[in-house]
């Protein structure tokens, strides 16, 4: 092997509707301390961290050059900083980047974002499209998954029960999570009655406001003993982007994520990932994306999402136990909470949630409406 | 910037801020061509890619697959378009155009590749169905964005026919000698309504010809509804059996009329009088007392009327169809007797005079309604001198139609048009389009005939115009 880079401790805070009496630097500090606690890793520039990978937004932070407001609590001063100011999975990808080249062997991998903040972040994701085209237009990543929820449930016939299933799940799955987001446990009947958001998504569909942060110690495998006994590897990583204008693709099609997960399977040696994997985590940041996810990295047959909700695929493949990105967490930090679950379960600390003898786990995050820029990392016990 | 004491957290304060930064985009070269042609001619323009042929909107630069520098291969779009995909927005915030609810769609124009996104408004929500056709509804001042296009609205469902005629002033009989002497002289009266009549079946166009061919009286009426509903004032028929035979019997004929009547009551039905071949006179005139149509064929000549190859001039089918003298006189008089006015069906000048000369012992109440019929393999082929000269032999009250066989139909029916005639299309006489397809039955030639009317700026005639001109029975 020797392909691989190591994820030596992970920490988290809670998930949350609003930490408001936190500043995001706090967030990242309770993070970070036990981290530093756990592995006894130095700031020392020959043996300990020289680069930090850190992940935040923009708009979200109010402040461009988000990072430049974090650099101090996760020791990022004085040595090498760079943010990833997309879906925080590609954090990893980079992370690994940089180990795998040699560049670097140990790496810190923080990431925040209170969505609170901002008064809507409808609008922070409005500012996502271009000033002429399609920003007037109030396009936004709801309306957007919108329009895919209906072309995508059209074509695997998912219906409003399915999704009602996948968020009545998410929430009780989130409930098994001590850090999942505090949600009202509500029955099938409950969300088919809830209100229509953007047709055909209801309010329920779309994952709520989530204030959250987390960090990650990974290295080299020659490094990994170092810092904990029982290291998890990340063993492959694949990213694709799609076209930006909707109408030039298909947002139906997962044509991006079928591409990720072809690329990150190859590296990781996964020839089905339906018998090699036993633990996949999916960022449905709404409810039609978790099938439809599924089917993008090929454990549901292609255009057959809701026969796969009806013959139990969400429980078979144990798919998002920790609630997934519907439960709560902020944008762009979805696939960091999707590998931490990994870590989690690979290692075996899920708690509750625990999947015996998970060996193999599949994260997936998207960046941008309706899924544009997929991601893919396999990590193995 | 204010500050807010945080509850629970006294001693704490939250900013309040707001991020707003003006600033100016250049929409790039590309980009600037298609907002300043939407801004000042009101034209959605896209890119067409020469080596994929995708048609890009929005225009870009270079097509993404084939790596084609596209940025003057510009084409102009239709207005109109397609709604591929859509959301219902239900909630309000500061960067959508609108108060909620409201639509947003993804749009494919006429001519374009791929859809956009924008808003459809001026219908009700639950009506927003995907395959809706749409148009653009433009900005009174401009936008700088997108929104020069204002929204999207239904596209306007080109009027009926019917709801033409129901708009105009119906037509009144004038004086017909000044018109025929006005026919002669070459300058018809255009604004006299053009009766189009949909012969649906004939007795030999089989459905492996064309599928739209009825057989039964319920496919009869079908079709029937369906050439009025696109303007035929009046359908020709020649009943059938189940399996296609054509047929004399009176309970099969009387039941495709009443089927006919029973859906469209206002519509003419014109029976045949030839029904099919190898019928006697007395199976062919017998069922026309029997029914009473509002009128029925009347044929001239005895005349070859076969199956011919017109390239090679091989014979497949050599008949005779009889048409005495005795009785083009017999079934005349016992059309007119019974209330049935006659369609006289002239293949060629010979059986014009044949009417004309049999006529002179009074039978024909005027106004006489002849049909010129082109293309028969034993009458003649359409020419127009032909068609002229025919039109000038006819008495000074007389209407004249015109149909053709196979590509003749619709030279022929525009000559009439042209000449202040009348038009008859349908499968009887053509199975197909005037681009080749086959007809989707014999209403969409109707089409044809409206188009025809509609270029000449002739009314279509409503079924009561149609009865006041032909002098048929009222209704
Ligand atoms: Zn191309
Ligand atoms: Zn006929």
């Amino acid at each position: 092997m020797g392909k691989r880079l190591a994820v030596c401790a992970v920490a988290q805070i809670k998930n949350h509707p609003d930490y408001h009496d936190w500043r995001f630097q706090n967030m990242l500090l309770e993070c970070f301390e036990p981290i530093v606690e756990e592995t006894k890793v130095t700031f020392d520039m020959d043996k300990g961290i020289r680069t930090i990978i850190t992940c935040s937004d923009d708009m979200f932070d109010a402040r461009t050059i988000s990072d430049n407001g974090i650099t101090d609590v996760v020791g990022a001063h004085f040595r090498g900083e760079e943010k990833m100011a997309q879906e925080s999975i590609n954090g990893l990808g980079y992370a690994m980047a940089c180990i795998l080249s040699g560049h670097d062997d140990v790496i810190l991998f923080m990431g925040h974002c209170k969505e609170s903040q901002g008064e809507s972040r409808r609008m922070i994701s409005n500012l996502a499209y271009d000033p002429f085209y399609c920003r007037p237009l109030g396009m936004d990543y709801h309306n957007v998954d919108a329009l895919q929820a209906r072309a995508y449930m059209e074509k695997s016939k998912v219906t409003d029960e399915h999704l009602a299933k996948v968020v009545v799940r998410s929430r009780a799955n989130g409930k098994k999570n001590p850090y999942g987001r505090e949600n009202k446990i509500v029955s099938e009947k409950d969300v088919l009655n809830s209100p229509m958001y953007s047709d055909p998504l209801r309010e329920m569909h779309i994952y709520p406001v989530t204030d959250w942060a987390y960090g990650m110690l990974l290295c080299s495998e020659k490094r990994a003993k170092e810092f904990t006994k029982k290291p998890v590897w990340i063993t492959g990583y694949g990213s694709c982007m799609d076209r930006y204008f909707l109408g030039d693709r298909d947002i139906a099609s997962n044509f991006s994520l079928k591409n990720a997960a072809k690329r990150a399977y190859a590296m990781a040696g996964i020839k089905d990932p339906r018998k090699d994997v036993q633990v996949f985590e999916l960022s449905d940041q709404a409810a039609h994306q978790l099938p439809m996810w599924a089917e993008g990295v090929g454990i549901a047959e292609e255009g057959r999402g809701g026969q796969w909700i009806d013959d139990g695929g969400m429980e078979r493949f144990n798919v998002n136990l920790s609630g997934g990105q519907l439960n709560g967490n902020p944008l762009l930090l979805g696939g960091a909470a999707r590998a931490l679950e990994c870590y989690y379960q690979l290692s075996g600390q899920a708690g509750k949630r625990q999947v015996k003898g998970a060996k193999r786990a599949v994260a997936q995050a998207a960046t941008g409406g309706a899924g544009q820029h997929q991601a893919v990392i396999v990590m193995e016990a | 910037m204010t500050t807010k004491k945080t509850a629970g957290v006294e001693d704490s304060y939250q900013i309040e801020g707001k991020m707003a930064l003006p600033y100016s985009y250049f929409a790039g070269r590309v980009g600037s061509k298609f907002i300043t042609t939407l801004r000042d001619q009101k034209k959605i323009m896209g890119v067409k890619c020469p080596a994929c042929n995708t048609v890009y909107v929005p225009p870009r630069q270079v097509c993404d697959v084939d790596f084609t520098d596209i940025r003057d291969a510009w084409v102009e779009l239709e207005s109109t378009g397609t709604v591929k995909n859509f959301t219902v927005v239900r909630y309000d915030d500061k960067h959508l155009p609108r108060k909620a609810p409201f639509v947003l769609a993804l749009i494919q124009l006429e001519g374009a590749g791929t859809p956009f996104a924008h808003i459809l408004e001026e219908c009700k929500i639950e009506d927003v169905r995907i395959g809706m056709k749409v148009e653009a509804v433009f900005a009174k001042e401009t936008t700088q964005t997108i929104l020069d296009i204002d929204h999207f609205k239904p596209a306007a469902e080109k009027a009926s026919i019917h709801e033409v005629n129901a708009r105009r002033k119906q037509w009144v009989p004038t004086d017909e000698p000044a018109e025929a002497s006005t026919r002669k002289g070459g300058k018809p009266d255009m604004s006299k309504p053009v009766i189009i009549t949909a012969a649906l079946t004939g007795a030999a166009t089989m459905r492996n010809q064309n599928p739209s061919v009825p057989y039964k009286p319920e496919e009869f009426a079908e079709e029937a509804y369906k050439c009025w509903k696109a303007g035929a004032a009046m359908v020709h028929v020649h009943a059938r059996e189940d399996g296609g035979m054509a047929t004399h019997d009176h309970a099969r004929i009387k039941a495709t009329y009443d089927a006919i009547k029973d859906k469209c009551p206002e519509l003419i039905v014109c029976l045949s009088s030839a029904v099919g071949m190898g019928k006697t006179a007395e199976q062919r005139i017998s069922q026309i007392v029997y029914i009473k149509p509002d009128m029925a064929s009347l044929n001239t000549n005895t005349m070859n009327f076969g199956i011919v190859d017109r390239k090679t001039g091989k014979i497949f089918i050599d008949y005779v169809f009889e048409n005495t003298f005795g009785m083009l006189q017999d079934f005349g008089k016992v059309m007119e007797e019974n209330g049935v006015k006659p369609e006289i069906e002239c293949y060629d000048m010979g059986g014009l005079d044949n009417t004309l000369m049999i006529g002179k012992q009074g039978i024909f109440s005027d106004p006489m309604n002849f049909n010129f019929v082109w293309g028969v393999a034993g009458g003649q082929q359409f020419r127009t001198e032909a068609f002229i000269a025919m039109m000038n032999a006819l008495p000074p009250k007389a209407n004249f139609t015109t149909c053709g066989v196979g590509m003749d139909q619709y030279p022929c029916i525009m000559q009439s048009c042209i000449l202040g005639g009348h038009m008859r299309v349908g499968l009887e006489d053509n199975i197909r389009m005037p681009n080749g397809a086959l007809a989707k039955g014999s209403y969409e030639q109707v089409e044809v005939a409206v188009n025809i009317a509609n270029c000449l700026g002739r009314p279509v005639a409503t079924t009561d115009e149609a009865r006041l001109i032909m002098g048929l029975r009222k209704r």
